[in-house]
């Protein structure tokens, strides 16, 4: 079963990228210390720094989880649940910053132009290697 | 495969941004409608700003050049507009390049809006730019304390104009004098006080020639041209298109001696079945061709997958490498997008087609006898 044990660490290696692409890779607007400012003068967060926690807290560490398990797997049920798992989460990992949570409405926001594109291709591969695992159960 | 795809990827990445910088200016330049564009002389990196990137600025005048423009021989049409930029917009909490124009003269924004809307812009009607945040028919924003309403969207272009907001030049006016009473910040415009005047060439004069007259005819002048918009971009995007050709001539110098080597081995390993094949009959010129079908689908292969690696990394970072470079750009049509990636792969065939080139004519010179025999060794 080498094929599993290959497609396991892409969706570690995957899960890795969702986890530190905001933060390192294609920082959101608050690691360039850019925040929303209220009325009263209170910085808050922006809808980018909601997103790239959900990313990294949320949906990263399911998604290195459903990695780390997949060689040992057992059974194809097993294998079946893990790739319709990964579906999700890389849907997940696709609609978090464009329709589910969003990024900036600047569309020159480092968010907007470097963050987001990422996210959307790790979610398109995320996608395309369950899909990959479902198929090769 | 990996080179062919490091080759082909290197090479469309250049050529995709060239023709998309082009593109952009091109579709850019259009939307502005004009040859020049005469600007106060100290504002001239900020006026190309606004419309290669959109980098909000407020510039103006003294006063308006516009008629003694128009006096100027060559000059066939000259319209005025002011570059102000807004303060923090609530609806996007960022700050916007508002363009005033003069609905009169004016030959950007209004024969489009004569076309799409049928009417022209009302009080406090803006036509946006194709990023701009706001749908259209709905109260939009304040600026320097005046709300409006966005009346149409413009297409996209790639430049400054996606981001600038189009407001009539009265109620620029208007603006400014209610901003000492209704704004954070008063915008301090005089009637009449402009920022650039866009000019179309007549027939028969160049744009080079009129600008020169322009610069000569008033003081404190510069102007901007297309061509010199178009050279100033080539500027800034020759260094990484040459680093990306670099890399792709690197890679083919390296690797194409390697190629020639892997080839010869591959060769090698199968002498034996190229003694079978000519033993049973196969001509000289049936094992050159399968080998040469062998080494142009090993090139394809790898230019394809280069070819597509660089169509979605391309694609989809093309706002953050515009922004970076500080270039307008606007992805190319399907069919330019298509051409440079059959060039590229046309490159890419050759080069392996070349590389394989002596191996395979070696080797399909065996006669029968000879092939088996050192194939066996």
């Amino acid at each position: 079963m080498k094929y599993l044990l290959i497609l396991g660490v892409v969706l570690v290696m995957l899960g890795i990228l969702v986890a530190v692409t905001p933060w390192y890779i294609f920082p959101v607007c608050e690691m360039d210390g850019m925040y929303a400012t209220t009325s009263a003068g209170k910085e808050m967060l922006m809808p980018c720094g909601y997103t790239a926690r959900a990313e990294t807290w949320v949906v990263a560490p399911m998604l290195i989880l459903a990695g780390a398990i997949l060689p040992l797997s057992k059974t194809k049920q097993y294998r079946s649940a893990i790739g319709i798992f990964g579906v999700v989460l890389g849907a997940l990992v696709l609609l978090l910053p464009t329709y589910i949570m969003g990024m900036c409405a600047n569309p020159q926001h480092p968010c907007v132009v470097g963050t987001l594109p990422a996210l959307v291709l790790l979610g398109s591969a995320t996608i395309a290697v369950s899909v990959v695992v479902l198929a090769k159960r | 495969m990996l080179c062919f795809a490091f080759i082909a990827s290197s090479i469309l990445s250049a050529r995709y941004l060239i023709s998309g910088t082009t593109n952009s200016l091109n579709v850019g330049t259009a939307r502005l409608g004009a040859d020049i564009i005469a600007v106060p002389a100290q504002s001239v990196a900020a006026g190309e700003d606004v419309i290669l990137t959109g980098q909000p600025t407020t510039f103006l005048f003294n006063d308006t050049p516009a008629p003694e423009i128009m006096r100027i021989a060559g000059v066939g049409e000259a319209s005025a507009q002011i570059y102000v930029a807004s303060l923090q917009a609530s609806c996007c909490s960022y700050p916007v390049q508002l363009i005033g124009f003069n609905e009169s003269q004016d030959f950007t924004i209004s024969p489009w809006l004569k076309s799409e809307l049928g009417r022209p812009l009302r009080q406090n009607e803006v036509v946006v730019g194709s990023e701009v945040v706001g749908a259209v028919g709905t109260p939009f924003a304040f600026f320097y304390g005046r709300q409006f309403t966005v009346g149409a969207r413009l297409e996209p272009t790639g430049t400054g104009v996606d981001t600038s907001i189009f407001i009539r030049m009265q109620d620029v006016y208007a603006m400014a004098a209610e901003s000492e009473t209704k704004a954070l910040q008063p915008l301090n415009l005089k009637p009449g006080q402009v920022s650039a005047v866009l000019v179309r060439v007549r027939t028969g004069f160049s744009s080079e020639g009129v600008a020169a007259s322009i610069k000569a005819q008033i003081p404190d002048t510069e102007v901007i041209t297309a061509n010199g918009l178009v050279r100033k971009i080539a500027g800034q995007i020759s260094l990484t298109t040459q680093l990306l050709y670099i890399a792709a001539a690197s890679v083919i110098l390296v690797s194409f001696p390697l190629i020639v080597l892997v080839s010869s081995m591959v060769i090698n390993e199968q002498k034996r079945e190229i003694g079978i094949l000519r033993a049973m009959g196969g001509t000289k010129r049936f094992i050159l061709k399968l080998f040469f079908a062998e080494a142009i689908t090993l090139a394809l292969i790898g230019g394809i997958i280069g070819v597509l690696a660089s169509f979605i990394l391309m694609y989809t970072f093309q706002n953050l490498i515009a922004l970076d470079l500080q270039i307008p750009f606007l992805w190319p049509s399907i069919g330019q997008t298509l051409a440079e990636a059959g060039l590229a792969l046309a490159l890419v065939v050759g080069v392996g087609s070349l590389a394989s080139l002596y191996p395979v004519v070696k080797n399909s010179r065996l006669e029968p006898y000879e092939a088996i025999r050192s194939g066996e060794s």
